[in-house]
């Protein structure tokens, strides 16, 4: 059996470069590119009309911005080519810089993937030389630092989560190393393997319980974080799988959306382990896709309570997809 | 912060005054007049013989009246010489000097070493010879130390008297190589082709010692930045054999020397209906020297005449290693893409050299395309040096004025090396080594 899913709406050329990064909000999403803005476009409009723009945010473009998955909303981080972190926090309806952590401030690697809590409260950075550093934002001190290799010498981390109960810290590195970490006790609980190729996402389901890594290998693993171990792939047969660079889970944990270079936007069935849904609208290379949390948002015409998500990348536009209602 | 804007157009006014004018206004490349050869210019008597002459004669006037001895010396990399800095060569800010005897004997020694390169460069000039700074090292080892402090001493004596290096008669020792069906005519008469059979690239020699080119029916020019390319190249004859016509291949084998930008200069000055290309690597390093030879470098920027804005990008990028991987994946992937919904587009691919590709005779093998080295082989991931570098030119691509296409292109495709974290060598987009046939893609696009 598949989904169906429909083209709910497309904002063409929401950036004038590509769109590298999505992170949504119960009522916003937000998305960077490569050039120096974020924008913001309201969710809860079958419009998705452009809510904010933050001019200048990062100068050189911006690789990475998130929410709390589950959060509020209320506060965001994003992470610039420059290797500049901005944390952003949300007050009527309109983002402001709440603090600015400069590349010296990270010591040593350069500042890549990034990370929220689901309490807003703590932000995860990962580095080059395979560090993965936690904040936190009131305090505005750093509280942890993981080392996934001898000081300094780890594989580059190009992918972080936190799961949403706080409890767990993983990373997805370039030699294909997948780390978990256990914050109450601050060390490493499992070392994954399973993909041998560079993991560019890893997300913990929101349960807690699974953890969903891809990149490279073109193939999606699933581990189990109460023993750690590797439960399953997600693969369609092909000789060839394109990369895959962005993965997120519904909010119920039901399924797994992925994105990849190809241009493919796939959802997963995450316990029948097949892919119900693929759409290949565009042949140029995805580099984000999102969920929209399930909210009560007030409900336009054409927006119905369906599920949503969107998809952007190298075509420069927000590509929103719903679930067909009556299937 | 490039000097391009001013001084190229300064420089190419000189550069037209040429007595061959018919064969630039009236570009044809029917072979009678193709063959005329271009005229460049000698240059006019440079300020530097005069100024180098006025400084030994102050240096002769201090010995005799026992006054400290000085000569001015700027250096490009001083503090206060900013990226930005508009004022050239010092008039706002003052001068530095080397005195002897000086403080310390490290003092002494450094006016000892630049009063010889000083003199070199007279006798060079007053004998109309060029001087390698290779020789000027090797004239005195002991003195100088090494080849950098020569090297350095050199631009900065020349930045410091607001000339070229080789308004001081010094160049760097040929490293440039040039293979194609054109003439250098040198000023001491002998002709210099650059099509012997069976050769592989010959040096390519000073502008200055250039008095014609003979261009016969060149259309375009092709810089490399490897070495290894380039031979290949020039071995198979692609300068003739091309799909896009006759043509030149450069390499100043990896980051560009001024002789070779010089000449890439002048080429794209006599003869402005050349099509002009870069092939570098698909990494930080290969964009810089792109850049360079575009724009200029900026501990160069006092040099005119040095680069060549025309100058477009022919690769590699990333839609090179990517088209080729999504080739694959598109003919593998058919029929299995699930419940796939709206319009399934297939993966469409340009690869415009696979059409009309049958009608010439070669000796190239076609290979299948499935065969061909997918890009997970010839691709490396970035080394955290190639990252920083990475920011570094995107820092100067975002600082210079006026953010054009071309910096949006550059922009673009650094963001996607540092977001993708790999690298690829000119080798990713050739065919079992033969990267020719990509080439005649590319070239017959831009190329009419």
């Amino acid at each position: 059996m598949s989904k169906q899913y429909l083209t709910a709406h497309t904002v063409d050329e929401a950036h004038p470069a590509e769109i590298f990064s999505l992170a949504p909000t119960p009522t916003t999403l937000l998305s960077a590119s490569g050039s120096s803005a974020l924008r913001v476009h309201s969710t809860t409009d079958a419009t998705f009309p452009l809510q904010q723009t933050i001019p200048d945010a990062h100068k050189l473009g911006c690789h990475h911005v998130c929410t709390a998955r589950g959060g509020l909303g209320a506060v965001a981080a994003s992470v610039g080519f420059g290797g500049e972190i901005k944390v952003w926090a949300c007050d009527a309806n309109e983002w402001r810089l709440q603090w600015e952590l400069p590349p010296s401030k990270t010591d040593g690697g350069d500042v890549w993937a990034v990370a929220l809590s689901a309490d807003e409260g703590y932000l995860a950075c990962t580095t080059s030389d395979g560090r993965i550093h936690v904040w936190d934002i009131n305090g505005r001190e750093k509280i942890q630092t993981y080392e996934t290799g001898a000081r300094g010498g780890g594989s580059f981390a190009m992918a972080v989560d936190l799961s949403r109960d706080g409890r767990l810290t993983a990373s997805g590195h370039e030699s294909g190393g997948v780390y978990v970490f256990n914050n109450d006790a601050g060390r490493m609980v499992y070392s994954l393997s399973g993909l041998a190729k560079p993991v560019r996402t890893v997300a913990f389901s929101p349960g807690c319980k699974r953890l969903a890594a891809a990149g490279n290998a073109g193939v999606i693993a699933i581990y189990d974080m109460e023993h750690g171990e590797h439960v399953g792939n997600l693969t369609t047969p092909s000789s060839r799988p394109a990369w895959i660079t962005s993965l997120d889970w519904n909010d119920t944990g039901e399924y797994l959306l992925s994105g990849s270079l190809d241009g493919k936007v796939k959802v997963w069935d995450v316990a029948r382990g097949v892919c119900v849904a693929t759409h290949s609208e565009t042949d140029t290379a995805l580099w984000s896709v999102r969920w929209l949390p399930k909210t009560e948002r007030a409900l336009g015409p054409g927006m119905g309570k369906s599920e949503m998500f969107c998809a952007a990348g190298a075509s420069r536009s927000l590509a929103f997809y719903r679930e067909a209602t009556g299937s | 912060m490039f000097s391009f804007s001013g001084a190229q157009q300064h420089g190419s006014m000189n550069m037209t005054q040429t007595s061959d004018a018919p064969a630039r206004h009236h570009p044809s490349l029917s072979p009678e007049i193709g063959s005329r050869a271009v005229q460049i210019p000698l240059g006019t008597q440079t300020p530097a013989i005069s100024q180098i002459e006025a400084l030994l004669e102050s240096i002769v006037d201090a010995v005799c009246t026992g006054n400290e001895l000085v000569i001015p010396y700027q250096s490009i990399r001083s503090p206060n010489h900013g990226a930005n800095s508009q004022p050239r060569h010092g008039e706002s800010r003052p001068l530095d000097v080397v005195k002897f005897p000086g403080r310390t004997v490290q003092e002494a020694k450094r006016f000892e070493a630049l009063f010889r390169i000083i003199e070199m460069s007279h006798e060079a000039l007053l004998s109309g010879n060029l001087i390698t700074k290779r020789n000027i090292y090797y004239q005195n080892p002991d003195l100088f130390r090494s080849q950098s402090v020569v090297d350095d001493m050199v631009d900065n004596l020349a930045f410091t008297l607001g000339v070229g290096r080789e308004d001081l008669s010094i160049v760097a020792a040929a490293k440039g190589l040039i293979s194609g069906p054109i003439d250098l005519i040198l000023r001491d008469g002998s002709t210099h082709s650059c099509d012997i059979a069976g050769d592989t690239g010959s040096l390519l020699p000073s502008i200055s010692s250039i008095q014609k080119i003979n261009f016969r029916a060149t259309r375009w020019v092709l810089v490399i930045e490897k070495e290894a390319t380039f031979r290949t190249l020039a071995a198979s004859q692609y300068s003739t054999t091309s799909r896009a016509g006759h043509g030149i291949l450069i390499t100043a084998k990896g980051f560009p020397d001024l002789t070779t930008r010089r000449f890439l200069s002048v080429l794209s000055t006599l003869r402005p209906e050349l099509e002009l290309f870069v092939l570098v690597d698909f990494d930080p390093h290969g964009v810089a020297i792109m850049r360079t030879y575009r724009y200029g470098s900026r501990r160069l920027d006092h040099e005119e005449n040095a680069t060549a804005p025309k100058l477009r990008w022919l690769g590699i990028i990333s839609d090179d290693i990517f088209n080729e991987a999504a080739h694959v994946q598109g003919t593998s992937d058919i029929g299995h893409s699930q419940a796939s919904q709206g319009t399934a587009s297939q993966v469409s691919v340009a690869d415009s050299f696979d059409g009309s590709q049958s009608e010439r005779p070669t000796k190239r093998a076609r290979t299948n395309k499935l065969q061909r080295r997918g890009p997970s082989e010839s691709i490396l991931p970035l080394t955290r040096h190639d990252r920083r570098k990475a920011v570094e030119v995107m820092k100067e691509v975002s600082g210079a004025e006026s953010m054009s296409d071309d910096g949006a292109e550059q922009m673009r495709e650094l963001q996607r090396m540092l977001m993708l974290n790999i690298k690829a060598e000119i080798q990713a987009v050739d065919n079992y080594g033969d990267i020719s046939e990509w080439l005649d893609g590319k070239l017959s696009k831009h190329v009419v």
